[in-house]
């Protein structure tokens, strides 16, 4: 191999020997920034080949690239993988063996469907695995302007179940902390106009939640939007200063939050639901009959085993949604305490550990896409825990249990979170915004010979 | 003077800790700032440095943030962190105690040549 005597030249010699393609713009950047200083050391000291010279100073290319391809490697998450293909595969096994039995009400789960929604989700998981979480980041704008179309396409062809809700439009909402997110990330060092950008845009997300109807994707989007925004002032990304970020932020979401809380009292359904939640007892024959039921359910269970049940009052039609969102009450019931808390403190000890590996990254975006992919679930997670406990404010699927586009969804905001880790020896912030060296597909050598 | 490269290698995660226990660097000035301080004995080669400092980093002994260098041009620096402090103290803890030790054998060892 000829020697490389340019900087570019010297920079593909190195790039050739690192595998890993997404290590190879991080790893030269660093390396090209070196060898123009080195450059410019030497043009000032007067030589005529600085270039050629700062070349000859960083040592073998092939050795250095060697090197920095045995450091540079992706890290494989067995561990984290294995426990959710796992979870979603118990989900699935329960929810068609515990309503097997269930087809004379016509309330049985496809067992069809569900082996293809937990195929699908095994697919989503490994897409959201081997992503380029960087590249959601440089087009983060560009996405949250895709979702802001999809969503009013889904609006529009989404089918409408008998109380009014957009079918397609209900999952779609799952994915809006993701999109506002990345929105707030490509508003970074864009000064006040940023900031401002970056709180505005979670209205139009808020609009598509009130027409999916989802007061849940309404809570989770606001949740977790108030949540990085508020990391995005502490970490100063729109470039205020950190303090005044905050209490501009800190200001505008808690005006918010007030202005929130202001239209659940007004709100006749809202606050309805509310007073429900606390004394359900009061609204027997209307909302708090579920809860009733719910508790009826739990109350009679046992540690392990079917629980007790009143024979007159067939299971399934008397405990709304025992097979989608009640379903951990049909657990309690049908199985006991016992493979209830597994399934809950499994989905747990995956949680803590998702959320500890994102406390150790190094990138802002990094952290900020696994907040995003995570914290709806964790949400979730307790709403549905609650509801099926018989403390029914909000029903939701509890995540990789039940429901089968809610879970095909799920497994691919974990497969993200993962390529977050699976990335983390190179993860860089500043480096999205440099170029790449781009190593050529094809080289053309020309010899020319004296005859 | 060109030092043998088998006594630098070494010693060369102790001369790089050691050069960011002061300040904050990126590659290039503590290259440079390692050539001055040796009195120009130590070269030690950029191809050298970046996958020591990446290994360094990997350790957790050393963290790295991006930040615009005083031309203006957007530089890695590299931070020693608690971890690395500690671990600087041991191994410069442990190199005096070998360079002590080499020194004495070099001069004839304790029994014969020192009082």
């Amino acid at each position: 191999m000829e020697k490389p005597d340019t900087i570019r030249s010297y920079l593909e010699a190195v790039a050739e020997q690192i595998r890993w393609r997404r290590a190879r713009p991080v790893v030269t950047w660093e390396l090209e920034r070196h060898l123009e200083d080195q450059r410019d050391a030497f043009a000032a000291e007067g030589h005529e080949n600085a270039e050629a010279m700062a070349v000859a100073e960083m040592g073998d290319p092939v050795s250095v690239g060697a090197e920095l391809d045995r450091m540079h490697r992706p890290r494989p998450q067995w561990g984290l993988l294995a426990l959710a293909i796992l979870l979603a595969l118990a989900g699935t096994v329960l929810r068609v063996w515990l309503t097997a039995d269930w087809d004379t009400y016509y309330m049985d789960v496809n067992p069809y469907k569900a082996a293809l929604a937990f195929l699908l989700g095994g697919g989503a998981l490994l897409a959201g695995y081997f992503l380029d979480y960087g590249k959601l980041g440089r087009r983060g704008g560009w996405i949250y302007l895709g979702a802001l179309v999809v969503s009013f396409l889904l609006l529009v062809a989404s089918p409408k179940t008998l109380n009014g809700v957009r079918y397609y439009l209900r999952y779609a909402v799952l994915l809006y902390p993701l999109a506002y997110v990345l929105w707030v990330y490509a508003c970074r060092k864009k000064g006040w106009l940023g900031l401002l950008a970056a709180m505005a845009g979670v209205l139009p997300l808020l609009w598509f939640c009130q027409y999916a109807p989802s007061t849940l994707g309404a809570f989770l989007l606001l949740s977790t939007g108030t949540l990085v925004l508020l990391v995005a002032a502490w970490q100063d990304w729109f470039g205020l200063g950190r303090q005044k970020t905050l209490w501009v932020t800190a200001a505008c979401t808690g005006a918010a939050g007030i202005a929130g809380v202001r239209y659940i009292f007004r709100n006749a359904y809202t606050s309805t639901r509310l007073a429900a939640f606390l004394h359900p007892e009061q609204f027997l024959d209307g909302a708090g009959y579920h809860t009733f039921q719910i508790r009826s359910a739990v109350s009679g269970a046992r540690w392990l085993g079917q629980g007790s049940w009143n024979p007159e009052n067939p299971y399934p039609l008397t405990v709304s949604g025992s097979d989608s969102d009640t379903f951990l009450t049909t657990l309690i019931h049908r199985l006991g305490w016992l493979p209830f808390l597994a399934v809950v403190l499994a989905f747990a000890a995956l949680a803590v550990w998702i959320l500890l590996r994102c406390l150790r990254q190094s990138s802002q975006l990094g952290k900020a896409v696994v907040l995003a992919a995570l914290l709806p679930l964790c949400i979730q997670s307790l709403f549905s825990t609650a509801w099926n406990l018989g403390f029914t404010l909000l029903s939701s699927p509890f995540p990789l249990i039940t429901g089968n586009t809610s879970t095909v969804l799920d497994l691919f905001l974990i497969g993200l979170c993962l390529s977050v880790f699976r990335e983390e020896r190179i993860a860089r912030d500043s480096a999205y915004d440099y170029h790449k060296v781009r190593l050529p597909r094809y080289r053309i050598k020309i010899m020319i010979q004296k005859v | 003077m060109e030092m043998d490269r088998s006594l630098v290698s070494g010693s060369m995660a102790l001369l790089v800790m050691k050069l960011l226990e002061g300040s904050d660097m990126y590659g290039y000035q503590m290259i440079e700032t390692l050539k001055q301080r040796s009195d120009d004995t130590f070269h030690l080669k950029a191809g050298t440095l970046y996958p020591l400092l990446h290994s360094l980093e990997e350790k957790g002994l050393v963290s790295a943030y991006e930040r615009e260098a005083a031309a203006g041009k957007p530089r890695r620096y590299y931070h020693l962190t608690e971890e690395g402090r500690a671990a600087l103290a041991e191994k410069e803890a442990a190199w005096n105690q070998y360079a002590r030790a080499v020194t004495r054998v070099l001069k004839g060892g304790v029994c014969c040549g020192e009082a």
